[in-house]
């Protein structure tokens, strides 16, 4: 054997991981060779030296990897709701499906078990309000998920009940303005509807769009909330995107409460931004359209 | 033999899994917990020797976790899990995750391991030291490790710190052990030229 090959071996002879026959040939080698020799040494001492180098985890990992998740199940007008969450908050919510079918569902997306649990009065005071169709202003929530992904849900918790708004104004405000899509699909993967209230996120082009439980439902959802869904879509039919008031020149989106406010004859409806502010009005501060 | 994960050659150096793969896939209780408490610091750090970043590293391994905590529950039947090779499987796992992460980053230049040529490894690190001169040196050898290519670093890691068989590297990164024993000898030495050109060529 040449020393090429043996130096190949030098390392599977250090822990007997060698065939008989081929450990006997490499032991003869090294009795002749001393630099082979000197070399399964260097071996033997570098994988000494390089154990020492291994790192640990935080201990924090621990506890998110085994973190045990749970679920309750909340009475909503005889719907069951079924809402999982763990220490740091809600995790998932589903209405109206059976407790396997949601243990399942939970199962596929984040690789855990859920075991029965009692909720948290405060997540639940959070989860009746939501869904009522209330605002949770400061949602207890422990999602998972990017940046962005975080940044849009933050916004969406914004919108206020009985408004809507577009899911390009969104990822404008998530800083992101060609993001519309994935704005789109952050709603669609939306686990935690209604606390975090996705439905309030319509289609620039008018409509109500898509919703998981289907677009039915979103549109009962909004009107519920007050949002004039017909309205909104003949509105968007005829192409007007804001509404302007003559007394203070200022333009809103037509779901904002001081776009609601403004009388009849001192309405003036806009097609797009550069309409309103050639005509001297500025965006509302409240519901910012400008950044729509 | 390349991409089975059931039967091959037994390991010699590697723990018995002792139905832990059956274990989790029955649910019983406790039996995740129990493979994450296993495997959870090998493959952090095996994660972090080829990501060389710490967050990326614990991202990959929640990762890792969900990905087999699901395939072992409800993708594999129980006889696929009573027969698979668990750690090298996770490893393989892990390191899927860190190359897919890797290449969204940006591509990095660097040398794949057949360009250098095999010759005598020279002395290396060893002995007895200060404890300063122990920390120092486990600096620099981290900082050797981090300028190697990601298939040294990945190597040393697998062979020198998790002190894998290799048979079951070979299982975890898809090549021949015969292959591999030149790949992790020309890894060493590059980690040893790496040390040499820092001038820790420490005398043994």
């Amino acid at each position: 054997m040449r020393c090429r090959n043996v130096l190949t071996r030098i390392d599977a002879l250090r822990t007997n991981e060698l065939a008989a026959g081929e450990a006997q040939e490499v032991h003869e080698h090294l009795g002749k060779c001393h630099d082979c020799e000197e070399s399964l040494n260097d071996v033997v001492a570098l994988a000494r030296s390089v154990r020492s180098i291994a790192i640990k985890p935080p201990k924090s990992m621990r506890a998110s990897l085994t973190a045990t998740d749970r679920f309750d199940v909340v009475d909503a007008g005889g719907r069951p709701i079924f809402v999982a969450f763990s220490n740091r908050g809600l995790r998932m919510i589903h209405t109206g499906s059976s407790e396997e079918e949601f243990r399942t569902m939970y199962g596929e997306r984040f690789g855990r078990e859920l075991v029965r649990g009692a909720l948290p009065e405060r997540l639940r005071r959070q989860v009746a309000a939501a869904v009522e169709g209330e605002g949770v202003d400061r949602p207890v929530v422990d999602l998972e998920g990017s940046e962005f992904e975080q940044t849009v849900l933050g916004i969406l918790t914004r919108i206020p009940r009985g408004e809507v708004r577009t899911y390009s104004w969104v990822a404008q405000q998530a800083g992101r303005p060609k993001a519309v899509r994935a704005v789109g699909n952050i709603c669609a993967r939306n686990v935690v509807p209604f606390v975090v209230p996705c439905h309030r996120v319509v289609p620039a082009g008018g409509g109500v769009g898509n919703y998981a439980f289907g677009s039915e439902v979103k549109r009962a959802l909004l009107e519920r909330e007050g949002v004039p869904v017909d309205e909104l879509e003949e509105m968007a039919g005829k192409g007007i995107r804001f509404i302007g008031s003559r007394t203070t020149h200022i333009f809103c989106f037509p779901t904002c409460r001081d776009a609601r406010r403004i009388r009849g004859d001192n309405r003036v409806a806009f097609h797009d931004e550069e309409e309103a502010t050639k005509k001297g009005f500025r965006p509302c501060k409240r519901c910012q359209p400008a950044a729509a | 033999m390349k991409n089975s994960w059931t039967g091959g050659e037994s390991a010699c150096l590697d723990s018995p899994e002792d139905g832990l793969a059956v274990a989790v896939h029955r649910r019983e209780a406790g039996a995740f917990e129990r493979l994450v408490e296993r495997y959870e610091s090998s493959l952090y750090n095996y994660a972090h020797g080829i990501l060389q970043n710490t967050f990326d590293a614990q991202e990959v391994v929640q990762d890792a976790m969900v990905r087999a905590h699901r395939a072992l529950t409800r993708q594999y039947d129980e006889e696929r899990c009573a027969t698979l090779a668990l750690r090298p499987w996770l490893f393989r796992t892990t390191r899927n995750l860190c190359l897919n992460r890797r290449r969204s980053k940006t591509r990095e230049l660097e040398r794949p391991l057949h360009e250098f040529d095999d010759n005598r490894l020279g002395p290396f690190v060893g002995g007895a030291h200060s404890d300063l001169e122990r920390r120092e040196e486990t600096e620099l050898l981290r900082r050797a490790l981090s300028i190697l290519p990601v298939e040294a670093r990945e190597l040393i890691t697998l062979r020198f710190m998790e002190e894998m068989s290799y048979g079951d590297i070979a299982k975890t990164v898809g090549t021949s052990e015969a292959a591999l024993r030149g790949k992790v000898f020309r890894s060493l030495k590059l980690l040893r030229d790496a040390l040499e050109k820092k001038g820790v060529a420490h005398a043994v």
